[in-house]
């Protein structure tokens, strides 16, 4: 007879053993990345009776994990890309905010050139004038608060990702500790350690949310972790860390970089938190300063050459109504010779939004865009004949040595550096500098068709200037030579350009003179209001209110990609979780029946050994009686 | 499929969530009336509807600035039709002073009231507008345009005529110089005049001036002689005879010539002249002079008559030149309006857009919130009634 008590508590212990595993089930159930364990049973080989066997009992074989390796992976990979997706839609729209706000340029610009139009319509008003400064000021100051934003959120991005990058740090030496622990647990034959590995896959879920990793496992039962191009940031029982350098040649953007190497890794890294903020870093923010900057380069430039063509209050001719920051030109830190570069915008309507890099190979100098497409120069980088690409003019010094570069910025510290220069209100050019007037004696019919001013910089410009004509057909300035007239074509003397139709007689006369006390001419503020709407960029298409659409309009479309994009991945990632936990997942209602399932046969196993026992007794007592 | 259950705790939990956000984000639609609230919503419509807020406003400037320049010419106007009031008094003294039954003592009466009309005229000439800019002073806005120096009207503005935008690529005037308006006034006709020197013995008159054929006249100064009191020779200025005829005194006896004609009426006497020259230019101020001047004439003879008769032209030209620029100012009053509501119906236009692209339907809105607010109902009812019960609420 097989042994009734033995097969009993062989029952009672698997039934114990069932309890505690369901118990541990229940009490983990909301443990982040704990898998289900289920117990194996075996039953215990057989007693054989010659003719057959007798069953002996149950043996726990052992206690497992419900896991996938497959959907973890995925779980894994959805994570990274659902928490990058996350991360970029929440900076796309801390930046969309800063657009939609009370800061919008374009009404700062129209309530500026609204201003500009009050002034045109009564020069003389000193209250219209000032007012035109005040606006003036409100728009810098909109131009320098959304720069500032800009900053603001650059900074902000920066942190988030030396924080991500110390995160990924710590996370990564805990796996390299798991693999050691799991490791030694395996080694000891004992099994597998369920909840260590449970604990390194919710570590690695995590790292890969920080940023994607490709996870390897080895034949001692230890992961390694690589990013990027194969950077090992956990191998085995090591972990490399990572970290952050400053870029070589802007201090103020942090690069992530190999810390055992200093190998920047900043280009490799695509996924999770860290490719997010890097991709928004170099894709949605740096453009979207860039091109506010180009705004600004642009309004400062149309506006300031217009100015310039006036005269103002004090019979001055105009001078610059605003400033704005100056391209900023950088070093490589690791520029070994001694030269200087510097850069200006010498053609606005030809300005980009790009960054450019500057490198000379010893013997010729080069530029490519920040994305790598190599710029045609002309010019030869002296100051007398500067390189001359993309509407910038760039000047070399001596001393460059092979493989020095610089970074030309030309646009990103423009709108920060915008400021109106003009504090008194009499030094806004409201008229023309010069007037010209026809003699009343004229007998021909000859026609004043309008003075411009080609340069407001002639120092003669204000000259008093007769033209007096010496036949129908020849005309001479001031008494000098004859020269051939035709009607319509402009006679340019001490920078004005002077257009004359009709048919003048001999000894006609035109005299061109200062506009002196003309308080009420408004020729220049209202050309000056025609710059709202001028074509400035983009060789002469683009106007700064447009420029700053096309910014609204970039911020915008990155913020709805951002979104749309974050959906996606939130349902792929829910459907992944969804899948791993189908498997690893605790479900009370499967536990509570297991529990009742392991009560009754831990019952039943203690009721085979009471009935053990009562046998026994029936034995015994048959015996002494 | 197998459910864990910290993950349907979770999942009811995010659709919860969600179903806040998108209300929430009802919730700042319609508390904003806006469907885009920052460009992402948007990208395109939030781009249209800056450029369609700029042009809005671009509009609404030019409507300011047609304000301004129909204040301006308002303005204007009234000086100059008050200028034209007290010309037409003076055309009406005039007429006065030259019949014949006034004395000495009457025509100094009607030269008096006249000095006060000239008085008033420079008060009008000097007039401001409404920020304290002289009207009439072209550009140069801040000096007083009209001053008397040794007895004459000087003019001290320039030519300038101030422009205002009244819509896209639509420029119009909103003033006149004073030279223009009160200065370069025509003498005579406005294609020649007549002088009588004071040297004529006869009592003979120069009346209306006419000009039948433009094309003959030559802009050359001619001189009517009268070598007998019924003959006269039409003399160029080299002393040439152009022409000659008879004069008989019939009150409407004209001297033709060159294609303009001279009436003359009175009795000349042999050797006086009529001097013919092409028109020059003489200003309103210097033309009430003269007429004072002549008013004051003793005796009232030929030469006062000669004198008047002249001046006479000189006035209707400048009433013509006023009524010409109040005409002018008109016109462009006249397109100002119209540019003005063709502005009304592009702001309305752009609005009309601009509310398309950005503003909230309403009713789509709320029925939207009704229908969120329903899902989130029933996301929490459901989570109430699948998490309130487990397995073990049954194992007693």
């Amino acid at each position: 007879m097989a042994d009734l008590l033995s097969t009993g508590v062989s029952g009672l212990l698997a039934s114990q053993i069932g309890l505690a595993t369901v118990s541990h089930n229940v009490a983990n159930v909301n443990t982040d990345g704990y898998s289900r364990q289920v117990v194996q049973f075996s039953a215990r080989p057989g007693q054989s009776m010659g003719q057959y066997y007798i069953g002996t009992g149950v043996n726990t074989t052992a206690v497992q994990r419900a896991y996938s390796q497959y959907l973890n992976t995925a779980l894994w990979q959805a994570s990274g890309d659902q928490s990058r997706a996350a991360v970029y839609q929440s900076l796309t729209a801390q930046l969309n905010n800063q657009l939609s706000g009370t800061t919008n340029l374009q009404s700062s610009l129209d309530a500026f050139y609204g201003a500009l139009n009050d002034v045109s319509n009564s020069p003389a008003d000193s209250a219209a004038r000032s007012t035109l400064l005040a606006r003036a000021g409100a728009l810098a100051s909109t131009f320098q608060s959304l720069s500032t934003q800009f900053n603001q959120l650059s900074t902000q991005s920066q942190r988030q990702l030396s924080d991500t990058v110390n995160q990924i740090n710590s996370d990564s030496k805990s796996i390299a500790q798991l693999n050691e622990q799991i490791r030694s647990a395996y080694a000891s034959g004992k099994g597998e350690p369920s909840d260590l590995l449970d604990q390194r896959d919710a570590l690695i879920k995590k790292v890969s949310s920080q940023v994607g990793v490709s996870v390897v496992e080895q034949g001692d039962h230890t992961v390694s972790l690589f990013v990027g191009n194969g950077q090992a940031l956990v191998n085995g029982v090591h972990a490399s860390e990572l970290a952050t350098a400053q870029n070589a040649y802007d201090p103020t953007q942090l690069e992530v970089v190999a810390k055992d190497t200093g190998m920047v890794l900043t280009g490799q890294l695509g996924g999770g938190a860290l490719g997010a903020i890097l991709d928004f870093r170099a894709n949605v923010l740096q453009p979207a300063q860039n091109q506010l900057g180009r705004a600004a380069v642009a309004m400062a430039q149309a506006f300031n050459a217009q100015h310039a063509q006036g005269m103002d209050l004090n019979g001055d001719m105009g001078g610059d109504f605003f400033s704005v920051g100056s391209p900023v030109v950088q070093l490589n830190s690791g520029n070994t010779g001694t030269a200087t570069v510097s850069a200006s915008v010498s053609d606005v309507s030809q300005l980009t939004a790009k960054d450019y890099v500057m490198r000379y190979d010893g013997t010729n100098w080069s530029l490519q865009d920040t994305a790598g497409n190599n710029i045609a120069m002309k010019g030869t980088g002296t100051a007398a004949d500067p390189f001359t690409a993309d509407g910038l003019s760039i000047v070399v010094g001596a001393g460059a040595a092979q493989g020095d570069s610089f970074k030309i910025s030309p646009t990103s510290q423009a709108a920060g550096g915008f400021k109106s220069v003009i504090t008194d209100p009499n030094k806004i050019a409201a008229a023309a500098p010069v007037v010209a007037s026809k003699a009343s004696g004229n007998t021909g019919s000859g026609t004043l068709d309008g003075i411009s001013v080609s340069d407001p910089t002639n120092p003669n410009i204000k000259n008093t200037v007769n033209i007096v004509f010496t036949s129908a057909t020849t005309y001479s300035v001031d008494g000098g030579p004859d020269q051939t007239f035709t009607a319509g074509q402009p006679i340019t003397v001490n920078g004005w350009t002077l257009k004359l139709g009709g048919t003048p007689a001999a000894n006609d006369s035109f005299t061109v003179k200062a506009n002196a006390n003309a308080r009420g001419d408004n020729s220049n503020a209202l050309t000056l209001t025609n710059v709202a709407n001028l074509g400035v960029l983009d060789g002469g298409n683009t106007s700064v209110g447009r420029a700053y659409g096309q910014l609204t309009s970039q911020v915008g479309s990155a913020g709805s990609l951002a979104k749309d994009a974050l959906s996606t991945q939130n349902s792929i990632y829910n459907q992944a979780l969804a899948t791993q936990q189908s498997v690893s997942g605790v479900n009370i209602d499967e536990e509570a029946a297991s529990l009742v399932r392991y009560q009754q046969a831990y019952q039943a196993s203690a009721q085979v050994i009471q009935t053990a026992n009562q046998i026994f007794n029936a034995l015994l007592s048959a015996v002494q009686s | 499929m197998r459910i864990s259950t910290s993950y349907m705790a979770q999942q009811s939990v995010n659709t919860m969530l969600e179903g806040q956000s998108n209300l929430a984000d009802l919730q700042n639609r319609i508390n904003s009336g806006k469907r885009i609230n920052s460009p992402s919503d948007d990208p395109v419509g939030a781009t249209r509807a800056l450029e369609l807020t700029h042009m809005t406003a671009d509009v609404a400037q030019y409507q300011r600035n047609i304000t301004a320049a129909n204040a301006r010419l308002g303005l204007e106007d009234s000086a100059l039709s008050a200028s034209t009031d007290a010309l037409t008094r003076v055309r009406t003294l005039l007429l006065e002073g030259m019949n014949g039954t006034q004395t000495d003592a009457t025509r100094a009466d009607i030269a008096a009231e006249l000095t006060q009309i000239r008085t008033q005229l420079m008060g009008l000439a000097n007039g401001k507008d409404g920020a304290g800019d002289f009207l009439f002073a072209g550009n140069q806005v801040g000096s007083q345009p009209f001053s008397v120096q040794s007895g004459n009207v000087v003019y001290t503005g320039d030519n300038g005529q101030r422009m205002i935008a009244a819509g896209p690529g639509m420029q119009v005037v909103t003033g006149d110089s004073g030279a223009s308006v009160f200065m370069n006034i025509p003498t005579g006709n406005g294609t020649f005049q007549v002088s009588v020197p004071s040297t004529n013995t006869g009592s003979a008159v120069a009346g209306t001036l006419t000009v039948t054929d433009k094309s003959q006249w030559d802009n050359a100064n001619y001189s009517i002689v009268f070598t007998a009191p019924d003959t006269y020779e039409v003399r160029d200025a080299g002393n040439n005879v152009v022409s000659n005829g008879t004069y008989t005194d019939t009150g409407s006896a004209v001297v033709a010539f060159k294609g303009v004609q001279v009436a003359i009426s009175g009795k000349p006497a042999a050797g006086d002249t009529f001097n013919v020259a092409p028109s020059g230019q003489q200003d309103i101020f210097s033309t009430l002079g003269n007429i004072i001047d002549a008013l004051k004439m003793p005796g009232g003879g030929a030469d006062m008559q000669n004198a008047l008769n002249q001046q006479f032209s000189n006035l209707d030209q400048a009433m013509d030149t006023i009524t010409q620029t109040r005409s002018a100012i008109g016109g462009r009053m006249n397109a100002l309006d119209q540019q003005a509501s063709l502005n009304s119906d592009l702001t309305l236009q752009y609005q009309t857009a601009l509310s398309d692209v950005q503003d909230l339907d309403y009713y789509d809105a709320i029925s939207q919130l009704n229908l969120q607010n329903s899902a989130l109902q029933a996301a929490q009812l459901t989570y109430t009634k699948v998490h309130s019960s487990s397995l073990f609420d049954y194992l007693r």
